[in-house]
């Protein structure tokens, strides 16, 4: 069983990598490059959210966002593991940077990354109070559920497995925010959901951006990216008007 | 960051003409766990290189001793090595086990598993299928093994024991390409079509649970596609695959060190990255990956911090100090390789590769 093939035409035709040893460099550098926005991500999500804890307004509320942090911060580790196995100093990427770091609030958006790390831009923007993070939460959530359903199908295999893995957990995360926002809703708390959706939905969208067609062509062809950016934005959009629309009839109901 | 421990070598065994099997004891008793599936990256120095390999465990997790098979590839200098001059109570140098190859087990379920292996590529296969029969005592294996002939069968008597020791829970396929079977179906490749054929008739696809495959890459995508068509989900089938790309031969040192410091503030660097090659002044004050990316060239990075390694590339020639290096290992840096947002110009030309 000698038989051999070119690695890239094995990627090409949908085939999985599964180990550092059989990864080629430029293959490494960008698999290297999407877990740390990922694992980077995570921490200052959690990072910003632990902040907002105690200004949950009751005991469940308090305990649903400490969750949220715990668990995106496991997500985290979970990514930074699989980094580790390439060389990467697990211990000291956590601690290296400021995850609590934010630019002010008014900064337009689309700013792109900060210069020292790999966090997505929308994870520079500060929360404004517990129905801001709620909002955020529901927003950003459902992005990053459309941006896992890619990642879920990459190529090399251990970070596919780790991202199907958690993100149950992420989709968790975002009907909890869901909840959260119908009982806020239900409170009277319309107009600051509406003052906050229209803060971060562009701020979100944002997000949804393809690298250069070269690039993307050849990120499409190692098998790191399916759907491209207007795809899951589209989708993106979809699942936050209905969700929206769930929270005011919530509201109405109530 | 994985560190390399000490292994006794207690046993090396011919299976078949190039290849052994070597018993390993951990040397300082340190338990050395490792979960069916999972493979040892071993080092060792060959003419003042090292290099790394990694070979699958071939042993199940109840049998309480540290086994991997290693085929001799031609031109490889650790599988030659360990094929040719590897004895006992010789020490190798290895790292944890690593490898996601392998599902949670539970001796309450009846699965059914099938494994796929193409060549050298039964070892973390065997791992699995002894692992699973003796920890699942209702679950049974079928084994579809591709080899080129009869004699090149890795394993093929202990096989034959394990389905004698497990009666009706073990099933395996041979199929061979050059040697002549009984059988039309048991002849040639392990491809989709072969394998439709062998669902139609030999194999009840429709109630696997999990499907292992570790062979070659194009074996292991005819597999796949044979396997999604019957209705398996990606999490369903689990790969591995140990490419021929890994690099194993001895390369002469590409470290370009010994060239003499010069001391104009200015570099004249080239820049390999996607193929292309470009050429730009740069100032000694300036990182390789800062420079890079201010001549338009979209080099890889991520921390900036000399700690995630996503910025590694080779210096091929002249000389570079590096601050801080918390990703990379000795024998990256000893092949030349350095983090290119922590890298500085020594010399007046700097030639760097993000392609190697």
């Amino acid at each position: 069983m000698t038989e051999e093939m070119n690695i890239a035409d094995y990627l090409a035709q949908g085939g999985k990598l599964t180990n550092p040893a059989n990864v080629p460099p430029r293959y490494r550098a960008e698999l290297m490059k999407i877990m740390s926005a990922f694992v980077d991500s995570e921490l200052a999500g959690a990072a910003g959210f632990a902040d907002v804890i105690n200004d949950g307004p009751g005991i469940k509320e308090r305990i649903a966002a400490a969750k949220i942090v715990l668990e995106k911060t496991d997500n985290a580790d979970r990514v930074l593991r699989l980094m580790g196995e390439f060389g990467a100093a697990t211990g000291r990427y956590v601690s290296h940077h400021p995850w609590t770091d934010r630019l002010p609030r008014e900064t337009e958006p689309g700013r792109t990354r900060s210069a020292h790390d790999m966090r997505l831009s929308v994870f520079n923007y500060p929360l404004a109070g517990w129905t801001d993070a709620v909002t955020m939460n529901l927003v950003m959530g459902l992005a990053v559920d459309v941006q896992l359903r890619d990642l879920a199908q990459a190529s090399y295999q251990p970070l596919a497995e780790a991202i199907r893995g958690l993100a149950p957990r992420e989709a968790r995360h975002t009907e909890l925010a869901e909840e959260g926002l119908a009982r806020l809703a239900a409170q009277g708390q319309r107009a600051a959901i509406a003052e906050s959706v229209a803060y971060w939905r562009p701020r979100v969208a944002a997000m949804f951006a393809d690298p250069a067609p070269e690039r993307m062509a050849q990120l499409r062809g190692w098998g790191l990216r399916h759907a491209d950016a207007a795809q899951m934005r589209a989708a993106w959009e979809g699942a936050l008007d209905e969700a929206l629309a769930r929270v005011d009839s919530a509201a109405v109901a109530a | 960051m994985p560190r390399f421990h000490e292994l006794t070598v207690t046993d090396v065994k011919k299976t078949i003409r190039d290849a052994v099997v070597v018993t390993l004891k951990p040397a300082n008793g340190a338990a050395f766990d490792f979960i069916q599936g999972q493979y040892l990256t071993f080092r060792r120095d060959f003419d003042g290189t090292e290099i790394r390999r990694s070979y699958s465990i071939c042993a199940g997790r109840d049998e309480g001793i540290l086994q991997v098979g290693i085929k001799k590839v031609d031109g490889g200098a650790f599988s030659t090595w360990a094929n040719e001059e590897l004895q006992p109570g010789m020490v190798l140098e290895a790292m944890e086990p690593m490898g996601s190859f392998h599902t949670p087990l539970d001796a309450a379920q009846a699965r059914s598993y099938l494994g796929f292996a193409g060549g050298s590529g039964i070892t973390p296969v065997l791992s699995i299928l002894k692992t699973v029969l003796a920890a699942e005592p209702r679950s049974d294996f079928t084994l579809v093994y591709a080899n080129r002939g009869v004699n090149t069968i890795m394993f093929r008597e202990e096989l034959e024991d394990l389905k004698n020791r497990y009666m009706g829970r073990l099933n395996v396929i041979h199929v061979l390409e050059s040697d002549a079977q009984d059988i039309e179906l048991f002849q040639g490749r392990v491809d989709a079509e072969k394998c439709e054929a062998l669902f139609a008739h030999w194999i009840d696809v429709e109630n696997v649970e999990t499907a292992f495959i570790c062979g070659p890459e194009p074996m292991m995508l005819g597999i796949a596609a044979a396997l999604k068509s019957h209705g398996l989900s990606d999490d369903q089938i689990k790969f591995e695959l140990f490419a021929s790309a890994q690099p194993g031969r001895v390369t002469r040192k590409a470290s370009a060190a010994g060239a003499a410091k010069d001391t104009a503030a200015e570099t004249q660097a080239t820049v390999t990255l996607d193929g292309a090659t470009r050429s730009f002044a740069m100032s000694k004050e300036v990182s390789v990956l800062d420079a890079a990316l201010e001549n338009a060239l979209d080099a890889p990075y991520a921390c900036k911090a000399g700690v995630c390694s996503t910025c590694r590339c080779k210096v091929l020639e002249g000389e570079v100090e590096m601050v801080a290096n918390h990703a990379l290992e000795d024998y990256e840096v000893a092949q030349g390789y350095v983090l290119s947002c922590q890298s500085f110009p020594l010399t007046d030309r700097v030639t760097v590769d993000y392609d190697q």
